[in-house]
């Protein structure tokens, strides 16, 4: 019975989306179904995490079909902990939704595809079988489509497309790359190709379709060099919109390369995880440079979602307990803290009426709270202590410095330095400087703004303060990801 | 000693409500309750038989995280320093910020900053201690910026932060690799380990980053340039941030890690060679200066200098002479400081040219002054603390040890030079900072404000100052047995007891260059009109601050050069660059794992008869016929050709659903297509370049090459049974159906069944969006 539990958080919001799709006009009670129904799923995954935590992970062969022909679902403490963050997030962005969004935007199911969203992501990070992760990627991608394009204007389509197309591509690849794996070893089940990859010693046949895996991961991770589809479409759409994709998009794909990565392909890490490296070391630099680039300040945000991906892919690819852990860490607190920039910088682009950096001057004397919640978020994104991305920082850098692997850890240290620069610029520039009388003040929109982004803070603050209460379930994680047999023998039960 | 840090943390809680009482009591009185009991708790800790103290608090032990509090000599000093100076300076800003100003953030701001610095001199864990680092930073930074309206300050704090948390971040490197080496956090336990360390192949490495972090901080050359731009802040925080505590945060560091390094040889020489290059650039250039507070930052910066090389030089009295001067430093320069904020605020400028003759008009402040002053020039009178640490100091340059390395040793013979050259310009900056505002003619009709003197709240917290300096001038010996020996002790690693220190020493060395000093200073001060043009040539047009804003500003162009280069919005040209790198890597990889295997059984492979030839054929010539057509209908057609062929294929292997399901899509598509196609324009005639074509051709064959090779090894590697037979025999017995396709599809993987339709009920509801809302937006 307790295995049910491994589906919970996928149908739940599913069946939230299809209920509110019947009552889309009823806009009022379509917001609070939707802001009971995010956190009747956010408890409940909680309740799970605990019992995870505690028990070990919640395995479902879905509808009886044993392992490993059916497809199984695996809630272990590392997806039930990224559902749980999926789910902290999806509480901001509902209630921050009313208040950023048209009323026919809302009335043209944006609830129901924020549900659908959150299942597909939910669904990419328990599934326990490729195939199915590629049909979780479909539910994800097509809530995400359907999310772009939602009220849009010219600009939104144009950029959407480009959105749209680059990720169908990839999608294409990732079927073929399954089919190609299923040639060689026979089966979908992750548990059983782990297995039965280590029996042939991962041949290079098996290395190549695992770096073209790897692509089709990269490629919705965006790193280096295949994330061009990214931060022009992400700042088209409303910033609850933006914010969603920020948080979780990209980090499904670097959550699957992590999977992938450290169950699967691990006998062949001196090619595959160096190259990782390099990959990741560029990820960062060209990343901060976009960021460092424009002055337009939602692209500003949505260029620095790259250079943390490189973060997050230096533990993988560094591959000891200790990176391993930063990689998680950082996972957990960039979906946080890209949520909350998203939705700042869309408060800011909202009250001002313009993303220009340069047309904007002294908000602080209007709108204290969110200059200072801005100012407190650009040094969480830079990985300064006490806040969240420090601990993961420090543990992916620490990690890098076991392997003696020295230059990464330079890059790192400098990216942080220019991802604060781009960061602060827009503190000095918009938010610092003589209070501008001319404009309408706008109070009460700020008020709306800001509780949702105060209530992610305050868990990158807890991230980084409290860390004691969660590093040791993200240790144990990275325990657990550096032996792949102890998930291989619970899915297959050998 | 928790709460030494955390109590001003709380204080600064507080303030922004009791701020709103500030018009009738001045928000500072409460902040000098921090500094106050702080400093009153700690000075009881004073005595010959102070031991050093151990506190711990767990934070993140998991991650050996932990508020382990050291307080040993050196720690002992300095919150003596903080808390000490902190309540002379909250005292003085209570006079200095008037009410109107926002005090609420003011204060808090600097209690943030006093409890980071606590912290950072405090904390033997080596992430406490660098989290508390940058919380100077960022307090640093916003005090900077507190008059933000002021494009000054946001530059001066721009600037002040990036280079200070350069440096931090090159401190977390130097402590993450010493973390590495020594499997502990605590700083303590790292010195009892410092062989391991000396003998690490990783040593430069850590010595640089820990250099870059003090040398930043504590604005040494060539990074001391954030200093003078800083001096955009309230004076209350020069004088307390920028020049008694903050920049004294580099000092401590390398103070704190010199039992690990000093034996080092290139401790002493990056060390003591970067302070003394520090020394005589800052007083050279500080006669250069015409704004008040710009003499004191070039001062302190030369200051910071003195007491860098003399913890390079490693010896006892060198070392014995950076803690005096570290104390002696304080008292004249935060006097200085303060006294340069009076003479801002009672005249409205702080522009020496304007400044002149006010010693008539303001004499209590004048005499503050010209105590300060020649206790900086280091003028040989017997009530100045600055000339005693001088001494020490110029005595130190001369007893440094022999060494192996050429190089030091060339260092070593410069030294003295070096040191009685950067005095030269101390006592010449000196002279011009005190005669130049206090003597000469009065200016008043160029004065923003008729000066006077300053009101005496104002003049308490420098008085005491002064006082300290006279103090300690005329006895020399007050606290060192009782205080400076523990501080020094704690540097040296070993106990160290202090020699006494006289001001008749006999005619030894360091006296006759006290006297060159001030007989060369004397003369170069008052022809100093003559000789300006010197620095005409040096620096001339070279300014680390040219470096700087071509760095900053070079980001951004640069940066959007290259990101503008492949970010140009083609949607062809990111496939083309994604598709590229697919192709290389992945070819690259099947290359170096020999991963390509070609086995062509017969058994696994259909026969290939005409019908089959004929049908690929068809397909293959109507693929490449659609490049070519220029119109979009019979593109769509000529392609619907290629999907009907493979629904043939299909068939002719033995997948009647696939054909049909294959056959069904295909109408439908290019059914839409057509509807679609009605309503668009014919196609452009193509005329891109060869080369872009060839490009592309390339691409295209290379990623066909890939599939192909991938498809073809795939095949070959046939390893394992698959999982289909499980399928295939369990269909009926557990699935009840004997067409085991349905039974996958409903059953067995009933759940991505399940989300492929929510995936068509998705898009279905997306597209009705999409069409409907843009139609309502199209009637408005």
């Amino acid at each position: 019975m307790i295995s049910n539990l491994a589906v919970l958080p996928i149908v739940i919001p599913m069946i939230a989306g299809i209920l509110l799709a019947f009552f889309h006009k009823k806009i009022p009670l379509v917001r609070s179904l939707a802001k009971i129904l995010t956190t009747t799923n956010t408890l409940v995954v909680l309740f799970i995490w605990l019992y995870v935590k505690e028990n070990g992970a919640v395995i479902l062969e879905t509808g009886g079909w044993e392992a490993p022909y059916g497809i199984i679902l695996v809630a272990d403490l590392l997806s039930i902990t990224l559902v749980l963050t999926t789910n902290i997030i999806g509480i901001a962005a509902v209630f921050y939704a009313p208040a950023s969004l048209s009323k026919k935007q809302e009335e043209f199911y944006f609830y129901t595809f924020f549900f659908l969203l959150i299942t597909g992501v939910s669904g990419a990070f328990i599934t326990g079988d490729l195939f199915n992760l590629f049909v979780f990627f479909e539910v994800l991608l097509m809530a995400s489509y359907a999310l772009i394009v939602l009220g849009g204007g010219k600009v939104q389509l144009r950029e959407s497309i480009k959105y749209v197309l680059i990720n169908l591509f990839s999608s294409m690849l990732f079927v073929t790359a399954v089919a190609f794996l299923y040639s060689v070893v026979g089966t979908v089940n992750m548990a059983h190709i782990a297995e039965r990859v280590q029996g042939v010693e991962q041949k290079g046949i098996l290395t190549t379709i695992g770096i073209l895996l790897f692509f089709v991961f990269g490629t919705k991770a965006a790193l280096f060099p295949l994330y061009y589809w990214l931060p022009k479409p992400y700042t088209v759409p409303n910033p609850v919109v933006s914010a969603l994709f920020g948080a979780l998009l990209t980090k499904v794909g670097i959550y699957s390369i992590l999977r992938v990565f450290t169950l699967i392909f691990i006998h062949d890490t001196d090619f595959t995880h160096t190259f990782f490296l390099w990959i990741a070391g560029l990820t960062l630099i060209f990343g901060v440079i976009g960021a460092l680039s424009t002055n337009n300040i939602k692209l500003i945000v949505a260029y620095n979602i790259i250079p943390a991906v490189g973060f997050m892919l230096i533990g993988i690819a560094i591959f000891n307990e200790t990176s391993l852990s930063g990689t998680v860490y950082y996972l957990i607190h960039d979906m946080i803290i890209k949520a909350a920039l998203f939705l700042l910088v869309g408060a800011v682009v909202y009250l001002t009426g313009t993303t220009d950096l340069r047309k904007m001057k002294g908000l602080i004397h209007h709108y204290p709270l969110l200059g200072w919640l801005f100012f407190l978020s650009s040094f969480v994104l830079a990985g300064i202590p006490p806040f969240s991305g420090f601990i993961g920082k420090l543990q992916l850098l620490k990690g890098a410095f076991e392997e003696g692997e020295i230059l990464i850890v330079i890059v790192g240290l400098l990216a942080s330095l220019l991802i604060l620069l781009s960061m602060i610029r827009i503190f000095i520039q918009a938010f610092w400087g003589e209070k501008d009388e001319t404009v309408t003040v706008n109070k009460a929109a700020a008020r709306r703004f800001t509780l949702p982004v105060v209530f992610l803070l305050f868990f990158s603050v807890f991230l980084g303060v409290g860390a004691e209460l969660i590093f040791p379930s993200v240790e144990q994680i990275a325990d657990y990801l550096m032996n792949p047999e102890i998930y291989i023998q619970s899915v297959l039960k050998e | 000693m928790l709460f030494a840090v955390f109590f001003p943390l709380l204080l600064a809680c507080l303030i922004p409500f009791l701020s709103r009482y500030k018009h009738k009591v001045h928000t500072g009185f409460f902040v000098l309750l921090a500094p106050l009991s702080i400093f009153l708790y700690f000075v009881s800790f004073i005595g010959h038989d102070f031991e050093p103290v151990m506190k711990s608090y767990p934070w993140i032990p998991s991650l050996d995280i932990t508020l382990n509090f050291h307080l040993d000599g050196l720690s002992l000093l300095f919150v003596l320093l903080i808390s000490g100076i902190g309540a002379l300076v909250t005292f003085y800003s209570i006079y200095y910020l008037h009410k109107s100003e926002r005090l609420g953030h003011f204060y808090v701001y600097l209690l943030l900053f006093m409890a980071a610095m606590f912290g950072v001199v405090l904390s033997d864990n080596v992430f406490v201690l660098y989290t508390f680092w940058e919380l100077t930073s960022i307090s640093s930074f916003l005090l900077i910026g507190y008059w933000n309206h002021r494009e000054r300050s946001r530059y001066g704090a721009l600037k002040s932060m990036l280079i200070t948390v350069f440096g931090g971040l090159s401190l977390l490197g130097a402590f993450l690799l010493l973390t590495v080496i020594t499997k502990t956090t605590s700083i303590h336990e790292m010195i009892q380990q410092a062989d391991l360390i000396l003998s690490s192949d990783y040593l430069p490495l850590i010595m640089t980053f820990i250099f870059l972090g003090a040398f930043t901080k504590s604005a040494q050359f060539p990074f001391h340039i954030w200093l003078p731009d800083a001096m955009e802040a309230p004076t209350p925080v020069s004088a307390y941030l920028h020049s008694a505590t903050m920049v004294k945060a580099g000092i401590f560091l390398i103070a704190r890690f010199s039992p690990i390094f000093s034996t080092n040889e290139w401790f002493f020489i990056i060390v003591s060679g970067i302070g003394i290059i520090t020394l005589c650039w800052g007083s050279y250039m500080a006669v250069r200066q015409t704004d008040l507070k710009g003499i004191l930052a070039f001062s302190t910066i030369s200051q910071l200098g003195m007491i860098m090389a003399m913890l390079g030089f490693g010896t006892e009295a060198a070392i014995f002479g950076a803690v005096f001067h570290i104390l002696n430093h304080a008292t004249f320069k935060g006097s200085l400081f303060m006294i340069a904020g009076i003479v801002d605020h009672e005249t409205g400028t702080r522009d020496i040219r304007k400044l002149g003759g006010l010693m008539t008009l303001m004499p209590i402040s004048a005499t503050l002054a010209f105590f300060g002053t020649f206790s900086m020039a280091g003028v040989p009178l017997p009530f100045l603390n600055g000339f005693y640490s001088k001494e020490v100091f110029f005595e130190s340059t001369l007893e440094l040890n022999n060494t192996s390395l050429a190089f030091a040793e060339i260092l070593r013979t410069a030294i003295p030079y070096l040191a009685v050259f950067g005095s030269i310009f101390t006592f010449v900056y000196s002279m011009y900072l005190v005669f130049g505002t206090f003597r000469g003619e009065k200016h008043l009709d160029q004065l923003p404000k008729k000066p006077h003197e300053a009101p005496i709240g104002m003049l308490i917290a420098p008085s005491i100052l002064i006082l300290g300096v006279i103090i300690i001038g005329l006895f020399p010996n007050l606290v060192n047995e009782s205080f400076l020996a523990h501080t020094a002790s704690a540097i040296l690693g070993e106990a160290y007891h202090p020699h006494e220190i006289k001001f008749w020493h006999g005619f030894i060395t360091p006296l006759k260059m006290s006297l060159v000093v001030v007989g060369v200073g004397t003369v170069l001060f008052i022809f100093r009109k003559k000789w300006s043009g010197v620095y005409q040539a040096i620096p001339g047009r070279l300014s680390m601050n040219k470096v700087y804003d071509t760095i900053v500003n070079g980001t951004k162009t640069v940066s959007a050069r290259i990101t503008n280069s492949y970010m140009n919005g083609s949607l062809r040209r990111y496939m083309a660059l994604i598709l590229a790198a697919i192709i290389v890597v992945s070819l690259g990889t099947m290359y170096l794992t020999d991963g390509f295997t070609i086995e062509l059984h017969p058994d696994t492979l259909a026969d290939i008869k005409l019908p089959e030839i004929l049908v690929a054929a068809t397909m293959a010539i109507a693929a490449i016929t659609t490049i070519f057509t220029r119109n979009r209908i019979a593109a769509i057609l000529i392609l619907g050709v290629v999907g009907y062929g493979l629904s043939i294929l299909f068939v002719i292997y033995r997948a009647p659903d696939l054909a049909l399901t294959q056959l069904v899509v295909e109408t439908i598509t290019v059914g839409l297509f057509l509807l679609c196609f009605y309503h668009l324009p014919n196609l452009r005639p193509r005329t891109e370049s060869i080369g872009f074509k060839s490009v592309n051709l390339i691409i295209s064959i290379g990623f066909g090459l890939l599939m192909t090779l991938i498809a073809i090894s795939a095949h070959s590697s046939k390893w394992y049974s698959t999982i289909a037979d499980y399928f295939i025999h369990t269909s009926h017995d557990l699935g009840g159906g004997d067409n085991v396709v349905n039974v996958i599809l409903v059953d067995m993987r009933g759940l991505d069944t399940l989300f492929e339709i929510t995936v068509l009920g998705i898009a279905a509801l997306g597209i009705y969006g999409l069409i409907k809302l843009r139609a309502k937006k199209g009637a408005e």
